[in-house]
């Protein structure tokens, strides 16, 4: 997309039920438009997450890529990185899903399709 | 005669005897093991239905309804049937509902229905072994896919949901004992899970096949032999004897001979795969195909000695077959079910002869359970 990156708090419905709630997990993670500079790259191939564990820096952003024509995405059960669950785009070949995230913590997620899929993002 | 004409002449006779008519609702049968249940799952739509079937005289004794791609178990006692079922607000939509039914299996009137927490059903093309009850029939366990793999337990004593068990990436449920089940997993294993008294145990066999040996989703298993028959889509057979101590696997062998598989015959259709406990034979259903012609219906079934391997009979059976299992009595009825039919073909399972046949069972029936009751 032709436009700057622009931080975007999750999908509306999420930031609703986090407003209600305690909102502690509002922050903990950030989905972005596009993909940061310095964002660190995950690249997906051969049905894997190629770095299924990365440590992180809180505040640093990651940048899941597809390098193949299988479609892929990133999920995060409810309650990991928000309240509900967070179910990243599918991924066609070459594109990229990207988010920042501001608390440590450890953060396990999956391929929605392809479960046996795994990998974690640890936040130092 | 047939059951209709012989209806009409007891009817008359009644009638000429100045016997009045009393309407009342019939029990079935006591359960036997020629009682053969044909579930549909039509084609994906959002309620389904469950024949229940007398394979000896082939009569209708009872029906079932379900929701979504339900899943049918029938305790090998004969004791009751179950099934585990989704359904939904509005019909197709709105919010979901998962659940476990238990039937009486004379008066088929529910007796449990015991409600599944966060719709944990695995919604897929239905499996035989893809749930299952534990051997002494107080536990059914079902599979759980997204969002991670696991298998659910449900009381059946007591009539509540117990706990989701995590489990490797492994599919299928294959008890051996109250408290452990085996799964065939994407690495080629099985995995052994024990979950007695609250823990889940996990451990995998060795890898039993290779990559490019694609096993089919239509494995037959025997709960009371332990035995687990497993085609590939070439039709080689692995099998494996199954204790509540270790999976110990059999030598496999080929269903077809090298100048069949020359000639283009390969496995196909839906439950492709029978296994009779008293003789030790497997039933496998085969035809001439492509190769990635694996789910179209066949026109034979080869019968194996599952011990040697040898060939017993090629059977041809005169239909379009998805689905075959068989009666476990001491001389079986091999049970033939043509999707596309709509019809349930009953053989003898010895010679292959047509004794019978049952029509309109729903819009595209695929699966075929027994009870395993001569112990
Ligand atoms: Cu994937």
């Amino acid at each position: 997309m032709p436009f700057p990156t622009k931080a975007r708090t999750l999908l509306a419905a999420v930031a609703m039920a986090l407003a209600t709630a305690s909102g502690a997990l509002a922050d903990k993670i950030e989905l972005l438009d596009a993909a940061p500079e310095d964002a660190l790259v995950v690249n997906i191939d051969k049905m894997k997450y190629e770095t299924p564990e990365i440590t992180i820096k809180a505040g640093d952003a990651v940048t899941w890529t597809n390098q193949e024509v299988m479609p892929h995405n990133v999920h995060f059960l409810a309650g990991v990185v928000a309240d509900e669950a967070v179910k990243g785009t599918m991924l066609k070949k070459d594109e990229s899903w990207s988010a920042r995230f501001n608390e440590p913590g450890t953060y396990d997620y999956h391929c929605t399709p392809h479960p046996f899929m795994r990998g974690k993002v640890v936040v130092e | 005669m047939t059951e209709g004409q012989r209806a009409a002449a007891e009817a008359a006779a009644q009638l000429a005897a100045g016997e009045a008519d009393e309407p009342v609702i019939l029990n079935a049968p006591e359960p036997d093991t020629r009682r053969v249940y044909i579930q549909d799952p039509a084609h994906f739509a959002a309620v389904t239905q469950q024949f229940v079937i007398d394979g000896d005289t082939g009569r209708v004794i009872g029906m079932t309804d379900g929701g979504f791609l339900p899943h049918p178990v029938a305790a090998e006692d004969g004791s009751f049937f179950a099934q585990a079922s989704t359904v939904f607000e509005r019909i197709a939509r709105g919010k979901r509902t998962d659940y476990v039914e238990v039937f009486d299996p004379v008066t088929f009137l529910p007796i449990a229905d015991i409600e599944l927490p966060d719709a944990p059903r695995f919604l897929v093309g239905t499996y035989q072994w893809m749930n299952a009850l534990t051997p002494d029939n107080k536990n059914l366990l079902f599979y759980q896919f997204s969002p991670a793999p696991a298998v659910g337990v449900v009381d059946l004593e007591n009539q509540q949901f117990d706990r989701m068990l995590d489990v490797p990436d492994c599919y299928h449920i294959f008890p051996a004992s109250p408290t452990v089940f085996y799964m065939n997993c994407r690495d080629g294993s099985l995995a052994r899970v024990d979950f007695a008294d609250g823990e889940t145990d996990v451990t995998n066999t060795e890898v039993f096949h290779a990559e490019n040996e694609l096993l089919i989703n239509h494995p037959a298993f025997s709960l009371r032999a332990g035995r687990l028959v497993w085609p590939t889509y070439t039709g080689k057979i692995f099998q494996a004897d199954l204790t509540e101590d270790a999976a110990s696997f059999r030598e496999p062998f080929e269903a077809l001979t090298e100048q069949e598989r020359a000639d283009g015959w390969r496995p196909g259709g839906w439950q492709q795969t029978a296994y009779h406990r008293p003789s030790d034979r497997i039933f496998l259903l085969v035809d001439q195909r492509d190769e990635w012609r694996h789910k179209t219906a066949s026109r034979f079934v080869v019968v194996i000695d599952a011990a040697t391997g040898e060939r017993i009979a090629k059977l041809e059976m005169g239909h379009e077959i998805d689905s075959i299992n068989v009666s476990q009595d001491a001389e079986p009825l091999l049970y033939g079910l043509s999707a596309g039919d709509k019809t349930l073909y009953i053989y003898d399972a010895e010679s292959g002869e047509e004794l019978r046949s049952v029509d309109q069972l729903g819009h595209g029936p695929q699966i075929i359970t027994t009870h395993d009751m001569d112990a």
